[in-house]
């Protein structure tokens, strides 16, 4: 049994299709991310799986009931919004318990609910609070403490951190990822940040103009974009695309690269099956800063290139210098210490092994 | 104090002066006898306190045909406003939470309609409401009026809630509604209680406006049913033997007062109210 | 806010239209129907009882041959124009002043707005007192030295209608200089500020920059305004009854004559929908450059 199934879900407001024809499906426990650019149909995904929107085409399964077209009270589901929605009339022990309230909760059994939560969360001496004296973090947890006390099968947050400050969102991000390994309740969370997807999910399903681009692992998507836009969405710095032209040269595929004046070529050593129908073509080479880097140990699918230093970038743990390849700016990841300077000629290293290709026309991968 | 900054205050005082004249001269007018008022001027002092006046067109000054002064028709003043009022708003509340938190296909229309009902200058159904009162029996009636006041006070309490429930956020409602919150629950719990300010402004503003009107009371209401805005008028344009300048005043503030005193207790809710109507938004 | 998030309708949610329905029938019976019932009573010949037939344009016809209809619109055109003008104006001069860090601010903005809190019934009372052509303003002049000061345009049939516009000047203007001072300070100060290293002065930042950004609070005056200057019955009657005889008569007061003293039904009835001609001329252009706005914002 399926904690969520997704069944070809489609959704259109007036003439516009806003969600297009969308199927996915996560087992109990897991963490399913649901991440992409504004407008992509992300929130109102999410909307129709907690029935505050109604579904077009398609149904929604919640473990092993259709709720496709049930009331959000009647799904068994709880949800934490972008800006907290805490009930402003009332103190944050009412607000976690208002939803126990209506469901006529007896008491007692309302109270250790409330306890177990709150000391769970650690805003106890909060509890008689209103919503306006608590800060941005605390009312962030008083939000996830009224979804914790419905108990539901499924959590949904639509952007909680996206209204904190950043220092607070990291912290507040590793409270989510803790409570989720602690309770361990199935969880669909959308966000628009790729670093919340990465750490967060155990699922990612990467989306765009109303479609899933890509449903995957987070190292899968990260290691396997499917195409260009996901590939260059997630990760940050992002991926670098490189226009090169492929050839073939004693049966073995290689690429064009051009840097400083100076024409390299390299050799693809994985297989790609695709390649071969490109030979003497152009291509968009995808290789991520972090697979180009100072010279070290020689590996068997890396090789050297002399680069021009344009700007240099010190993050702290290591340093981001942008140099230009066939033209095109690319950054590179390089260890502190390794020394360069501007307007100078450095050599990098390419980490052949993990390097993708797309098709220049369709952004495709080529597999 | 610079020249510039004299200026300034010396206009905005004459200003002033301008606009405190009629009541000043209205309330010292009402505090003469008639001899002191013929042979004085606008602004001459009141040469004692002599409160007849008052007490004439409170009790016994004469408004058309009968002779009760004015405290009758306060009185029904009041009985048309507080349920004119209290219906108007609770109906308007209900339509600006509808109208925000429960859309339905074509409740912008809706909205566009009653906003356009706000514009029309009522000539146009005095005619058409008048023999509708007629044939429910309540033409002349204080209900009839009440009637007539809510029905065209709904246009206006429908714009004030509903401008001002479109800054509630609708993610509360939909937490609530996860909640397990149904409508009315929604808005007893949630939207009521922050909605106070709003409240005011509405309650302020049609009693202000009920209270003050003269249109609907001289057309619809007849008699000892007429409201203290047609009795002063009556009162005031009687013209059998001398006429008592001074009762004229003292009446006029009599019925001034209920909204002059609002004004001066809740003010600033008055202004919220013209500004949010002038500012349609 | 966007569209999607907001609440929208499980199955059968049938209660919240339920909740609107006694407003939306009241609108569609008590505006809309009663609209088109006036205008019906303007095409009969109604007189002292409604009478539902059809008599073609003739109350029009009747209404335009008649010369107090005649001296009534235009006298909604002199008092109007001139309300509308000397509201704006002085309303707009009061609140520049009042702009200025005055330390009494609310207590002067009380008092010019008080008078918005009355009737117009008592403020006709009031400066009818005032303006009395034997006892008010003349003699409170007289007796300062100038005996031959006259001041009886209350009863001058050529200078009634201006005794309107003092009276409803009095009572409006405060009103305009409350949206006014809101609209003043809703100018952002970063725009001041930068107009200030660049050199301005005060007066040219006022007439450059502020009075310009002020352009939608004047519009929203100027409609409210216009719509109580249509709308005047109440002031009249009690600043002049309409009179002297008829010099102050306005298609409010006209209307009221007619229709419910002089049992002309179908006249008065035309004479309304007449009024809501004018307000429909000012409205839907009105409506229309506002949409136009909103559409070009996007």
């Amino acid at each position: 049994m399926q904690a969520l199934k997704i069944n070809n879900v489609e959704k259109t407001f007036g003439k516009v299709k806003v969600l297009k024809g969308i199927d996915l499906a996560i087992e109990p426990g897991q963490f399913l991310i649901l991440v992409g650019p504004s407008g992509c149909g992300k929130s109102t995904l999410l909307n129709m799986i907690a029935g505050l929107e109604s579904v077009s085409n398609g149904s929604i399964t919640i473990g092993e009931r259709d709720v496709t077209h049930l009331d959000p009270k009647d799904r068994d589901i709880a949800m934490v919004f972008q800006s907290y929605a805490l009930y402003p009339n009332m103190t944050v022990r009412e607000n976690i318990s208002f939803g126990l309230e209506i469901r006529k909760t007896p008491k007692q059994e309302k109270q250790a609910i409330v306890d177990k939560v709150s000391k769970m969360l650690q805003i106890e001496p909060l509890l008689d609070r209103k919503p306006k004296q608590l800060s941005g973090g605390q009312r962030q947890r008083v939000a996830m403490g009224r979804a914790l006390a419905r108990d539901p099968s499924i959590f949904l947050f639509d952007e909680p951190l996206s209204n904190l400050d950043a220092k607070l969102r990291v912290e507040m991000r590793s409270e989510i990822k803790e409570l989720h390994q602690r309770v361990g309740t199935t969880i669909v969370y959308v966000t628009h940040d790729q670093i919340e997807a990465m750490t967060l999910g155990d699922v990612i399903a990467v989306m765009k103009d109303g479609e899933i681009q890509q449903f995957g692992s987070p190292q899968e998507i990260y290691d396997n974009p499917r195409n260009q836009f996901i590939a260059g969405f997630m990760g940050s710095p992002s991926m670098n695309f490189i226009p090169c032209q492929i050839e073939k040269v004693d049966g073995s595929m290689q690429i064009a690269l051009e840097s400083g004046g100076v024409q390299h070529l390299l050799p693809i050593k994985q297989n790609i099956a695709g390649l071969t129908s490109y030979a003497g073509k152009s291509v968009v080479l995808g290789i991520r800063p972090e697979q180009i880097t100072q010279p070290g140990e020689d590996k068997a699918d890396s090789a050297l290139v002399s680069c021009a230093v344009e700007i240099i970038e010190p993050t702290g743990p290591d340093t981001l210098i942008t140099v230009r390849i066939n033209g095109v700016k690319t950054v590179c990841r390089i260890h502190p210490t390794a020394h360069c300077n501007v307007n100078e000629l450095m050599p990098l290293q390419f980490d052949m092994s993990k390097t993708v290709f797309f098709d220049s026309d369709s952004e495709q991968r080529i597999y | 104090m610079s020249i510039s900054r004299i200026l300034i205050y010396g206009v905005l005082t004459l200003a002033a002066l301008f606009y405190l004249l009629p009541l000043t001269v209205m309330l010292m007018t009402s505090l003469k006898d008639l001899d002191e008022i013929r042979s004085g001027t606008l602004l001459s002092l009141p040469q004692t306190l002599n409160f007849d006046a008052w007490g004439k067109a409170w009790g016994t000054a004469c408004t058309g045909v009968s002779c009760e002064g004015l405290k009758g028709y306060f009185w029904n003043s009041v009985l048309i406003v507080v349920p004119a009022v209290v219906i108007s708003t609770v109906l308007g509340a209900l339509n600006g939470y509808v109208l925000t938190k429960w859309k339905f296909t074509g409740s912008n229309l809706f909205f566009g309609m009653l906003l356009i009902g706000t514009m029309i200058p009522f000539q146009v159904i005095l005619l058409p409401m008048a023999r509708t009162l007629g044939l429910l029996g309540l033409a002349g009636t204080t209900s009839g009026l009440v009637m007539v006041h809510i029905i065209y006070g709904l246009a206006f309490t429908t714009l004030f809630f509903r401008n001002y429930y479109v800054s509630i956020p609708n993610e509360l409602v939909n937490a609530a509604r996860i909640d397990g919150a149904g409508f009315w629950l929604i808005f007893r719990r949630i939207i009521l209680p922050v909605s106070t300010p709003i409240i005011v402004v509405s309650i302020i503003w049609q009693f202000t406006q009920i209270w003050n009107d003269f249109l609907f009371g001289v057309v619809y209401s007849s008699g000892g049913d007429q409201p203290i805005t047609v009795a002063l008028n009556n009162l005031v344009n009687t013209s059998t033997g001398v006429k008592e300048y001074n009762v004229d005043m003292a009446a006029a503030i009599i019925a001034a007062l209920p909204t002059l005193l609002v004004y001066v207790v809740a003010g600033k809710y008055f202004v919220r109210g013209l500004t949010a109507g002038a500012v349609k938004g | 806010m966007n569209a999607s998030n907001a609440p929208r309708q499980s199955l059968g949610d049938y209660l919240p239209k339920l909740v609107v329905a006694p407003t939306f029938i009241a609108a569609l019976v008590f505006i809309y129907g009663f609209i088109l019932w006036n205008a019906w009573l303007s095409f009969s010949s109604s007189r002292m009882l409604p009478k539902y037939d059809w008599a073609g344009t003739i109350q029009y016809e009747k209404l335009f041959a008649n010369d107090r209809w005649w001296v009534a619109a235009e006298n909604l055109l002199i008092f109007g124009g001139l309300f509308i003008v000397i509201c704006l104006a002085l309303g707009l001069f009061l609140a520049i002043f009042l702009d200025q860090k005055i330390r009494a601010e609310g207590a002067i903005r009380t008092i010019y707005l008080y008078p918005m809190a009355l009737s117009f019934i008592v403020t006709g009372t009031a400066w009818k007192w005032i303006l009395n052509p034997e006892l008010g303003v003349q003699r409170m002049v007289r007796e300062m030295g100038f005996e031959t000061f006259t001041f009886d345009w209350l009863v001058n049939t050529e200078m009634a209608i201006y005794t309107v516009v003092i009276a409803g000047v009095w009572q409006s203007s405060g009103f305009v200089m409350a949206l006014c001072l809101a609209g003043l300070r809703g100018v952002d100060d970063n725009i001041i500020k930068a107009a200030r290293v660049d050199g301005a002065s005060m007066p040219l930042i006022y007439r450059k920059i502020i009075i310009p950004g002020l352009r939608p609070v004047f519009f929203s005056a100027l409609i409210v305004l216009t719509h109580i200057a249509i709308k005047s019955f109440d002031l009249i009657i009690a600043l002049t009854g309409g009179g002297p005889g008829f010099a102050t008569d306005v298609p409010a007061t006209f209307m009221y004559t007619y229709a419910f003293t002089r049992g002309q039904i179908g006249l008065g009835s035309a004479a309304s929908m007449m009024m809501l001609m004018a307000v429909i001329a000012i409205i839907v252009p009105y409506l229309y450059s506002e949409l136009r706005e909103k559409n070009n914002e996007h």
